[in-house]
């Protein structure tokens, strides 16, 4: 069973602009995935109907083989907060509370009990390389630290996807091959990883690779 | 589940502080007056009712009273007819001498500063819980002498507020000099003794030409039988035209007092109420800013599985803690205010517990009220809408 498949999906906004034209796409349990293509392709509108963030105008979204379409707003947002993982440019994080609060944050909205939200938040900021800055404030982090507890937030309720749209957007190069390098080594570890770029460098470390312009898949 | 919605909150109010100091100042303000216009008329209304209670509300007066320029007369043994009322315990009299009193001869015989002289007889103070302050009253022994007794205004408007027996001064009183052999306390609940000098009763007839008929007669009844003894009295002193007499109760100007003390406190409640509900219009729009500047944090939490319910009561949690903070200082402040306010003018503190939890509850309710619509404007935003925010 796929973890998310998308089929005939278009989404048209106000005014008639047609952001996404009949996009199907399944990713499976274990793959890692990279979807490439300029500004203004659809790929941000592709990644929120991926994420049920936003539901399509026509075309079913499944994941783990459940019609999201027949999902009232409660239900889905349960669904993101237990089956999905979300990694964005900006990490977004809370800036008065330390580092492995800001990711127990991750596990807020699943209801898990707080002792454990922070044995867990503790486990995955080790498995992103930060063991040793659970207690820092964002503001005392580096950029790419920032983004490691972003990714450790994303990997906290051990999701069946994680999405990332453009990780390595806000940093340097060097850091964001090191970002690139610890979504290696979550993808090896078992992680579903599908990730968003413009860059087609950033892709190239993937496995499997989809072009998106115009709205439309490329092959 | 409630922990982490008031740590939420918490954290919400505590990101700003400034903002949320001035926003939570309108509730406080409004929660202090509150607290300010319950517990002062409070503490008044206690202060006066111990007042009440150490003068005595024991005490009744009657005298004629008439349609005509000249009232009506009371009898001569009018003190002894009202004390063979049961229930009367002392009883005594009165009478008005028309009389001029000065300090001098050289003294301007119209300036009398309004001090007025009367005849009365040795059983006035316990009849009206007077007090000595200086000397002695008069006795059985004065009663027929030149000897004048002072009442406590009357006294400071003539310079003698203390006697010495070896140089006792005189007065003029009508035509005569009198004596002066004591000087009385204050007598609050019957102010025209206050401003009085007192003559015995055989003295005036004699120096003064007194015809013996009292103007006033004062009782000290017992207390539970004061409206049985009031509704008698008038019969009692005049059986033909019982309706030519008054009587009247010297603490009841005093009850009155209390009771006006609870009339002005409708407008402050009202100006508590607009201080109220403009400090709520303050938290609105504090929290209509927050929403709209943390919408990129709105649309993170609906990626993290945040439901619109959850939202929405981040939201709301936020605004109550927000109001409940003014609520608080406002209280504290309140009473402060009132506390300072009671010692300064020497009354006893009264605290009004359900006034403290009504304005808590209502700067909760205020809180909540105000945070609604922010909070459905924040559970509304979509998360792509929220996320793509700059």
């Amino acid at each position: 069973m796929s973890v998310l498949a998308l089929s005939g999906v278009s989404k048209e906004y106000a005014g008639g602009v047609l952001a996404l034209d009949d996009v199907s796409l399944s990713i499976e349990p274990g793959e890692d995935l990279a979807i490439v293509g300029p500004s203004g392709s659809g790929k941000s509108t592709l990644l929120h109907l991926m994420g049920t963030l936003d539901r399509p105008s026509s075309g079913t979204v499944e994941l783990e083989g459940r019609d999201t379409a027949l999902m009232g707003d409660d239900e889905l947002s349960r669904i993101r907060g237990q089956r999905l993982g979300f990694v964005f440019q900006q990490s977004h994080l809370a800036e008065r509370l330390g580092a492995v609060d800001n990711v127990a944050t991750g596990l807020l909205y699943a209801r898990v009990p707080r002792p454990q939200r922070r044995q867990r938040a503790e486990e995955a900021l080790e498995r992103v390389g930060l063991g040793h800055r659970r207690d820092h404030r964002p503001h005392q982090l580096s950029g790419g630290e920032r983004q490691r507890v972003g990714i450790a937030r994303a990997l906290v309720n051990r999701p069946a996807l994680v999405l990332a749209d453009e990780p390595t957007g806000a940093l340097d190069q060097a850091t964001g091959r090191q970002i690139l390098d610890l979504f290696r080594e979550l993808h090896a570890d078992g992680t579903t990883l599908a990730l968003i770029t413009h860059d087609p460098a950033v892709a190239a470390g993937f496995s499997r690779r989809v072009e998106i312009r115009d709205g439309r898949v490329r092959r | 589940m409630i922990r982490d919605a008031l740590g939420l909150g918490w954290l919400g109010v505590t990101a700003r502080p400034a903002r949320a100091a001035l926003s939570a100042l309108g509730i406080a303000l409004g929660i202090a007056t509150l607290v300010l216009v319950t517990a002062i008329p409070a503490s008044g209304r206690a202060d006066l009712d111990r007042r009440l209670t150490a003068l005595g509300t024991d005490v009744l007066q009657a005298q004629g009273s008439g349609v005509t320029d000249e009232p009506v007369e009371l009898p001569t043994a009018a003190a002894a007819m009202v004390r063979r009322i049961g229930p009367v315990e002392e009883s005594s009299a009165v009478a008005n001498l028309n009389a001029r009193v000065l300090r001098t001869d050289l003294a301007d015989p119209n300036d009398t500063a309004g001090v007025s002289a009367l005849a009365a007889t040795p059983d006035l103070l316990s009849a009206v819980h007077g007090s000595v302050a200086s000397g002695v009253f008069l006795s059985a022994a004065t009663e027929r002498l030149p000897a004048v007794v002072l009442g406590h205004a009357a006294a400071d408007w003539l310079g003698i507020t203390s006697v010495d027996p070896a140089h006792a001064p005189e007065i003029r009183v009508g035509s005569a000099w009198f004596t002066v052999v004591g000087v009385l306390g204050p007598m609050p609940l019957t102010p025209e003794l206050e401003q009085a000098v007192f003559v015995g009763w055989d003295a005036a007839r004699r120096a003064l030409g007194f015809d013996g008929h009292p103007t006033v007669v004062y009782l000290r009844a017992v207390e539970s039988q004061i409206q049985p003894v009031r509704s008698v009295l008038p019969a009692t002193l005049d059986p033909a035209t019982p309706g030519l007499v008054s009587v009247s109760r010297p603490s009841d100007v005093l009850a009155a007092k209390r009771a006006a003390q609870g009339t002005f406190s409708g407008l402050f409640f009202g100006l508590a109420g607009v201080a109220l509900l403009v400090g709520g219009i303050g938290v609105a729009n504090t929290m209509i800013v927050s929403v709209l500047e943390r919408r990129r944090e709105i649309g993170l939490r609906r990626a993290l599985g945040a439901t619109r319910g959850d939202v929405r009561l981040q939201f709301l949690t936020e605004a109550a803690l927000l109001s409940l903070l003014g609520g608080v200082g406002g209280l504290v402040g309140g009473l402060a205010g009132s506390l300072g306010y009671a010692a300064l003018r020497g009354w006893p503190f009264v605290l009004q517990l359900p006034a403290v939890g009504a304005g808590l509850a209502g700067a909760l309710l205020v809180g909540v009220l105000a945070g609604l619509y922010p909070a459905v404007r924040a559970a509304r935003l979509s998360p792509t809408e929220a996320l793509s925010a700059v």
